[in-house]
């Protein structure tokens, strides 16, 4: 064995095979269980992903318009760039640093599952070499592969849809729209893709492996309520009612620190003097989210 | 400079971040092994000409005597499988390239048996066929309508009748000449034992754990004998004992007769290919990388042998020497008159299906659509014989 099916691998395949054994010789319960767990220990990363990910999506707007300003000046623009990410403690690469560090779990965990599986004879027959000399694991082997309506060895249409849905939703929960037309479409197409393209792949490999994208997204789908609520779900009617005005409240708070004396509404471009050396922003992005209808008239209270 | 500077650390760690992805990507969702069937079928050699189902789901013909070779028509898949990637496993047979398998054909686990002029071959589409030996035209196909579930196991032709276990956990008793069902018998799991015949007995074990002894008339239960393991070797019978291993670990002797134990032998793994016996001892490979010789009437250690490789495929005994291959490809024989092991070849191919000897020569076919030829005596390597249809 190599070292990733020694340390990795075989570990898990036992620890599968012993679950089983323990939730009623039940190979389905035993996916759903590591899963679960294997989301427990990884928590803290998937909530430092899931801030992160919050965190860039609150700074869209404030990058949108320095897009739209810097537009013919790369150069500035990276920089200014950089300035927000910096001031807002925001960490760019966060999120995919934190999706790298988690993706060998859930490909051990996916490897496991198709080994543990044995969907043909052989993958019965090299099933036998990760085995631990526990006796629970020999008694146990071959898993049982029916659970509930399906057989975990063959692809399930309506788990392939639970596969999509359920993804779709966390996606749909953890994404802000953005305002702009081109990046809103973008974002669409991400959110129908994914979900798609999963769902599709469920109804090629073992509903066993479906079970455990299912599972993973409904635990995922808790944490991302625990975090940041339904989110993306109700963003969809808000944006309806006051899209068009987006963008001028929040220059009006980008500009409120250095440019105070000067109206509130007022959109400025960058032709106006003062524009490029004064532009400064909040350190904490997470207070400075645009809610339609309130930052006005709060800021206006406070004055 | 310093947006340059961040530019290019940027642009640096974004090309790492995707290296990084791309290779932990490549190396998880690379294939996992095992998830096509391809079919492990052995050979059987009658009147110098060697029968095999290859992975192209094929009854191959070999003339021994001028290698000429005759091949049937494909096995015909139950239902399209596989998808997108070909990870989902068949159905009921149909192979692909994906996931390195190479196969395109139904998979075929058992070997041939052969009886009068007629040669039977069970698939993984559920289905048996009966083909005449000459031509390899097919005479009966077992169901004519539909599929049964996946057939792993090998056939037994005895008293005029085709004896087989299904992945529907039946054990069914077909007529030899026209495929007609004559009797089912069911056990509690799936069965990809090959039956062994003793006297009037059908001897199968299934993956219940049980090992059932059946009227071969009726296939009225006799006795059955419970382990605590699946069963998927075929039970050795000699002497009025029948000798069978287990994945609980143990190699078990029962009465023929009631079924009672005898004695068990444990290893350090599954029991999966079939024991045989030479003067009173037998030869039980385990995939521990093991062979145990052990004293047919006690149990007793004799001797064990270190593979360094797991072996699933079954032994044969040719002249006074056990030929086993380990799953690496390493051929030897067990000298039984002093115990001693010594390797005979290395074919550098991975062997699961079982070993088929005639006239002092070992035919091992490996994955790779090649029939394989040892001198059992010498240990030379003779010329190679492919099972690649001209298709």
């Amino acid at each position: 064995m190599n070292p990733w099916e020694l340390i990795i691998q075989q570990p898990v395949i036992n620890v599968l095979i012993v679950l089983s054994h323990y939730l009623a010789d039940n190979f389905g319960l035993a996916i759903i269980a590591l899963t679960i767990i294997v989301n427990l220990l990884m928590l803290g990363l998937t909530l430092k992903q899931i801030r992160s990910t919050k965190a860039m999506q609150e700074l869209q707007p404030r990058l949108a318009e320095i897009q739209k300003k810097y537009a013919k000046d790369r150069q500035k623009l990276g920089q200014e760039q950089m300035k927000l990410y910096k001031e807002s403690g925001v960490k760019p690469a966060g999120c995919a640093i934190t999706m790298v560090v988690q993706m060998p779990v859930w490909i051990a965990l996916y490897q496991s599952i198709m080994l543990t599986l044995a969907v043909a004879p052989e993958g019965l027959l090299n099933l036998s070499k990760y085995l631990y000399s526990w006796p629970v694991v020999y008694s146990v082997l071959p898993l049982s592969r029916d659970f509930l309506w399906f057989n975990m060895a063959q692809p399930d249409f309506i788990l392939a849809i639970l596969v999509g849905g359920t993804m779709w939703l966390q996606q749909k929960m953890s994404m802000t729209m953005p305002t702009d037309p081109k990046q809103q479409s973008q974002s669409q197409m991400m959110l129908w893709m994914m979900p798609l393209m999963f769902a599709f792949l469920a109804l090629s490999f073992p509903s066993g492996l479906s079970l455990f994208w299912v599972t993973s997204s409904v635990v995922r789908i808790f944490m991302q309520y625990r975090v940041t609520g339904w989110g993306g779900l109700t963003q969809g009617a808000s944006q309806e009612v006051d899209k068009d005005k987006k963008y001028v409240k929040f220059v009006a708070q980008a500009e409120e620190k250095s440019l105070d004396d000067v109206g509130a509404d007022i959109d400025m471009t960058s032709d106006e003097p003062g524009r490029d050396q004064g532009l400064s922003y909040p350190e904490k992005p997470s207070k400075m989210r645009y809610q339609p209808g309130k930052d006005r008239s709060q800021r206006r209270r406070k004055k | 400079m310093v947006p340059l500077k961040q530019g290019k650390w940027r642009a640096g760690r974004i090309l790492l971040l995707m290296v990084m992805l791309l290779v932990t990507g490549l190396a998880g969702f690379g294939c996992v092994t095992g998830l096509r069937p391809v079919g492990w079928s052995g050979g059987a050699v009658s009147d110098g000409t060697l029968l095999v189902g290859s992975k192209e789901g094929r009854l191959v013909s070999v003339n021994l005597a001028d290698e000429s070779r005759q091949w049937s028509e494909s096995l015909k898949a139950a239902s399209q499988a596989g998808g997108l990637f070909g990870c989902a496993p068949a159905m009921a047979g149909g192979g692909c390239d994906a996931c390195g398998a190479g196969a395109s054909g139904v998979a075929i686990y058992g070997t041939p048996a052969m009886s009068g002029d007629l040669v039977y071959i069970g698939g993984y589409n559920g289905k048996i066929y009966a083909y005449t030996s000459s031509s390899l035209a097919v005479r009966w196909i077992h169901p004519r309508e539909g599929n049964l579930e996946p057939i792993v196991g090998g056939l037994v032709v005895a008293q005029g009748r085709v004896y087989f276990g299904g992945s529907d956990g039946k054990v069914y008793a077909l007529d030899a000449a026209t495929g007609d069902k004559l009797w089912e018998f069911e056990t509690g799991d799936k069965i990809w034992s090959t039956p062994a015949v003793s006297g009037d007995t059908l001897l199968i074990g299934s993956f219940d754990k049980k090992l059932y002894a059946l009227n071969m008339a009726d296939g009225s239960k006799i006795w059955e004998f419970m382990t605590e393991g699946a069963i998927i070797s075929t039970p050795l019978v000699h002497n009025g004992t029948v000798y069978i291993g287990s994945f609980d670990r143990y190699m078990y002797a029962v009465s023929a007769v009631d079924g009672s134990l005898r004695w068990q032998f444990m290893g350090e793994n599954w029991f999966w290919a079939n024991p045989v016996v030479y003067d009173s001892t037998i030869y039980a490979a385990c995939l521990d990388d093991r062979v145990y010789a052990l004293q047919a009437d006690t149990g007793d250690k004799v001797a064990e042998f270190e593979l360094g490789s797991p072996v699933s495929s079954s032994p044969v005994v040719v002249n006074s020497s056990i030929i086993l291959a380990s799953r690496k490809g390493v051929i030897y024989a067990i000298d039984t008159g002093r115990n001693e092991l010594r390797q005979l070849a290395d074919i550098e191919e991975e062997i699961y299906g079982p070993l088929c000897a005639s006239e002092g020569v070992v035919y091992i076919h490996t994955p790779d659509l090649t029939l394989h030829r040892i001198n059992a005596t010498t240990g030379a390597v003779l010329r190679p014989i492919s099972l690649e249809s001209k298709d």
